[in-house]
């Protein structure tokens, strides 16, 4: 594996590269789809090929093959650097990259159950035991439409680059990821879509007992179709947002606004860019309460890794500091023109996509209050447990999340349940209104998508529930 | 070393000797080079040749699936023996339907242009080309993405098929912004060198970024509304994915009316067209082998067809469509049938509401009701008396998919061809105009 790596490092260095760096990737997995209650498709998963990446002539260039013969790849590299030559000086962008300290490290995630030890018919097995579950906890309303899938890969990577660094990896993971319909005559359908997530053995699925938590699933959305009132009309009230929300708002107008890539505009064309421009580092954005974290060092996280993707090891970033904008998520290329260290956020999703900025898990850092310390300070308000709908401009400035689990909150206590209460906000009104932060920290997984061509990375998001004050429901009036 | 036509027979003889009673092997070699821009300059340079082979097997009713990219014959029989070993230990689809009998005619499409001739110089050149012309119009950043893609797809099944085509396109997206929230998008795809404009797509960017300066908040509400084609194609691959009968069954559709129904405006058809000329995405046979066609989805209104391979025909009681994917069908170039309005016209038309040029963040509550919002993005302006007065910014379209395609008024006559970032399946598209569409913006 290593020997095709080595030559392609050599070749490029020796026909025009000033530096390179080569990834060689390999991911093994299965997944099995069951669809209302039937063995839809069994997939065996295998990728693996060579990802190589130059600065020559003053640009950028990557190239990617899976044909891994000496003549393909020293091709697939000239191509590369043929083309970055090629850009007209006027529009050459002179890209360098930080300093960084070489790094020769061989680190990967020990497991108790090989997650390619389990065949097909045992995933089936486990999402036909989910699958009973689920429909006898279905009293009067009936769930028409399930779908559950289960994966479980491992990836094995080499990277080295022209500075002398080495870095081995072996990183197993296992997800699932469901859909439940739930519908009842005269009171439509409710849906629930959700992903977990870890970097760790197949002993995981025990751990996640996953046929009592999708059947407490399963009952909470018969009562959401059946119970659930239109949200109030209340001017102003408070809002209790569960961990689940917590987690896609760090995600989505934190971490995204933070990454230092689209801070310059790099990509302005298809992700976007940010509300957040460099002079604001160290502005004031939230309350003093509100610290929001990245940090792939999570052990078994989701988005769980060592070291990144240009060879740099990983490290935990404050990204908002008890309300101050603290530090953005950096690669070589940025932390050179913000002039700072990079801190290890560059992730690529496979051996054929170029490695950019990405999250890995990020969540907001807990606080002192219980939930029912949170509760008994609301007079009036909603509790968001979780959410279906979800999205956020371009800029990552104006957000809105859809409850689907939600109640309403009157003195303290925890009452009807309401239908899809909508928050539409700008991010420093969100982070500046919350008052708590509680306790109990908890993650969700989630494949997040940046790049071009689109690259899925995997990512917790998390977060305790936290009271955000004085709010109004958002939606059509 | 075999080339993917020798690999794909190597792949479904190895897989029958081992048992297989079902298989389709599809083999591909692919040459792409792409071509991304910001702050006017070229960002990096992006080449990739990959060759790989996908297959399915059938085996007593079980159904597994695979993509090897390790293709030497040793390698490729290996993995056809260890998928196979696995598969048989799958549990049996009760919905199985053995693949389609060929051999089949096959329609060849004419004026096929492999792209692939093109240098990596000439695609910096393209690149350039439509940077420079949007700086030249005003814009004062410049970003965006140039891809050459070209693709040779051979399919070989044990049900008497061995066919083969390729396809090839060339597609810039522009993205030019005046001031920070000014911007505008164009978009120039092509299936030939003629007909790819990057210099027009750099002028339309930086037309919309212009025109866009100062925007307004504006006022949640229902409103008329132009959408136009980036927005309208956005929506309507929403749409297609919804008319994929595996969606259908899976609860993630809001097309689950009966065939025949009443389902949109009756001025709106909606086509899927695997065979259209200069469609990106054309090809002359699906993953199982069955013909591509035209298929009309929604048809003046009325729910015509779903998108189907051989499994979801059958459960559905109707014909493979050829929309095959082997898991679900899809669409292959989505075409919406051009109105009678000239585009002015239909500003006169709307005489008050909102035109909108792009969107991004298609996210739904409910699949099977077809909840959803959407953000906004790039040039959104308020029009009155059939006259653009101010832009507008920061606001999402907060509305029903079954009620706006209720509530189609307008179409325009002139079409274009839009593929980018957010609009995977390339879909030729009006404008139109759709009334009392749900607009909302944050409150705080």
């Amino acid at each position: 594996m290593e020997d095709i790596a080595r030559y392609a490092l050599n070749y490029a260095l020796s026909h025009g590269a000033n530096y390179a760096e080569v990834r060689l990737q390999r991911d093994n997995g299965s997944a099995a789809l069951l669809k209302n209650g039937n063995p839809e498709v069994s997939s065996l998963i295998k990728n693996y090929g060579i990802g190589i990446r130059v600065l020559a002539h003053g640009s950028m260039g990557f190239a990617s093959t899976n044909i891994l013969d000496r003549e393909n790849v020293s091709e697939c590299i000239l191509e590369a650097i043929s083309m970055a030559k090629s850009v007209s000086g006027r529009l050459r962008k002179n890209i360098d990259f930080s300093s960084n300290a070489v790094s020769n490290e061989k680190w990967n995630v020990t497991t108790k159950v090989d997650v390619n030890s389990i065949g097909f018919d045992e995933k089936f097995e486990l999402l036909l035991d989910i699958e009973k579950a689920t429909i006898s906890s279905c009293n009067d309303f009936k769930m028409p439409n399930r779908l559950f899938i289960i994966e479980s890969e491992e990836t094995e990577k080499i990277f080295l680059n022209s500075e002398g660094s080495f870095v081995q990896s072996s990183v197993p993971r296992v997800s699932f990821t469901y859909i439940l319909t739930a519908y009842k005559a005269g009171k439509g359908t409710a849906q629930r879509f959700n992903q977990k997530g870890e970097t760790k053995g197949w002993e995981v699925t025990n751990e996640w007992n996953l046929i009592n938590f999708v059947a407490d699933e399963t009952r909470i959305l018969g009562k959401i179709l059946k119970q659930a009132v239109a949200p109030p009309k209340d001017d102003r009230l408070d809002i209790l947002l569960g961990s689940e929300v917590v987690g896609i708002i760090c995600h989505e107008s934190c971490g995204h606004p933070f990454e230092a890539d689209r801070i310059i505009g790099r990509e302005a064309a298809e992700a976007g860019e940010s509300f957040i421009s460099p002079e604001m580092l160290g502005q004031k954005i939230g309350s003093d309460v509100v610290t929001v974290v990245d940090d792939p060092t999570l052990p078994n996280s989701y988005g769980f890794y060592l070291y990144d993707d240009e060879g740099v090891k990983a490290r935990r970033r404050d990204l908002i500091k008890n309300g101050f904008i603290n530090t953005f998520l950096h690669n070589r290329e940025t932390a050179i023109e913000f002039e700072v260290e990079t801190n290890g956020s560059s992730r690529s999703e496979a051996y054929n996509k170029e490695p950019i900025i990405r999250m890995a898990n990020t969540y907001m850092d807990p606080g002192d209050y219980k939930l029912n310390e949170l509760l008994e300070g609301i007079s009036y308000g909603i509790f968001m447990k979780n959410f279906m709908e979800w999205n956020i401009d371009d800029k990552r400035f104006n957000q809105r999340y859809v409850g689907l689990e939600a109640y309403e909150i009157i003195k303290g206590e925890l009452k009807k349940l309401i239908r899809n209460p909508i928050l539409e906000i700008t991010t420093p009104a969100l982070y500046s209104s919350v008052d708590a932060v509680g306790k109990d920290l908890s993650f969700n997984a989630a494949i997040c998508g940046k790049g071009d061509p689109q690259q899925g990375v995997p990512v917790w998001t998390g977060g305790p529930s936290i009271r955000v004050r004085k709010m109004r429901l958002g939606g059509l009036p | 070393m075999m080339n993917h036509e020798e690999l794909v027979d190597l792949v479904v003889e190895e897989a029958i000797r081992n048992g297989a009673e079902d298989v389709a092997a599809l083999g591909s070699l692919q040459k792409t080079r792409m071509v991304r821009f910001y702050n006017n300059k070229i960002s990096v340079i992006k080449a990739w040749r990959n060759s790989g082979i996908s297959i399915m097997i059938g085996l007593k009713e079980r159904k597994f699936v695979s993509s090897f990219n390790e293709i030497s014959p040793e390698k490729l029989i290996g993995s056809v023996k260890e998928l196979i070993k696995l598969g048989e230990k799958s549990k049996p689809n009760y919905d199985y339907v053995p693949l389609p009998k060929g051999p089949f005619n096959y329609i060849e499409r004419d004026h096929k242009e492999d792209l692939a001739y093109l240098s990596g110089k000439d695609l910096v050149e393209y690149a350039e080309i439509a940077i420079e012309r949007a700086l030249k119009e005003g814009a004062k950043r410049v970003a965006g993405t140039l891809i050459c893609n070209s693709e040779d797809i051979a399919l070989k099944t044990s049900a008497n098929v061995f066919v083969k085509d390729n396809t090839s396109s060339l597609e810039t997206f522009v993205r030019a912004f005046v001031e920070k929230e000014s911007s505008g998008q164009g978009i120039s795809c092509s299936t030939t060198l003629k007909n790819f404009k990057p210099e027009i797509a750099g002028l339309e960017a930086a037309k919309i970024a212009k025109m866009t300066k100062n925007p307004k908040t504006f006022q949640s509400g229902r409103y008329n509304v132009i959408f136009g084609p980036c927005i309208f194609a956005n929506l309507m691959n929403n749409v297609m994915e919804a008319a994929s009968a595996f969606n259908v069954d899976a609860g993630l559709s809001f097309l689950n009316n009966e065939i025949g129904s009443n389902i949109a405006s009756p001025n709106f058809t909606i086509v899927d067209d695997g065979t259209a000329k200069d469609g990106l995405n054309s090809r002359i046979f699906d993953d199982e082998g069955t013909p591509t066609k035209r298929t009309i989805v929604i048809g003046h209104g009325k729910l015509k067809n779903l998108l189907h391979n051989t499994s979801t025909a059958k459960k559905f009681k109707t014909y493979s469509t050829g929309n095959a994917g082997w898991i679900s069908p899809s669409a292959w170039n989505i075409i919406i049938e051009n109105g009678a309005y000239e585009e002015n016209e239909l500003f006169k038309e709307l005489k008050n509401g909102l035109y909108i040029t792009n969107n991004w963040y298609t996210r739904f509550q409910d699949y099977r009701n077809g909840d959803f919002s959407t953000v906004c993005r790039d040039g959104i302006f308020e029009i009155k008396n059939g006259e653009i007065i101010t832009s507008v910014k920061n606001i999402r379209i907060s509305d029903n998919f079954p009620r706006i395609l209720k509530s189609i008024g307008a179409i325009s006559n002139n079409r274009y061809w839009i593929r980018w970032w957010e609009v995977a399946t390339p879909t030729l598209t009006p404008y139109a105009l759709v009334k009392d569409i749900g607009i909302t913006k944050s409150v705080f």
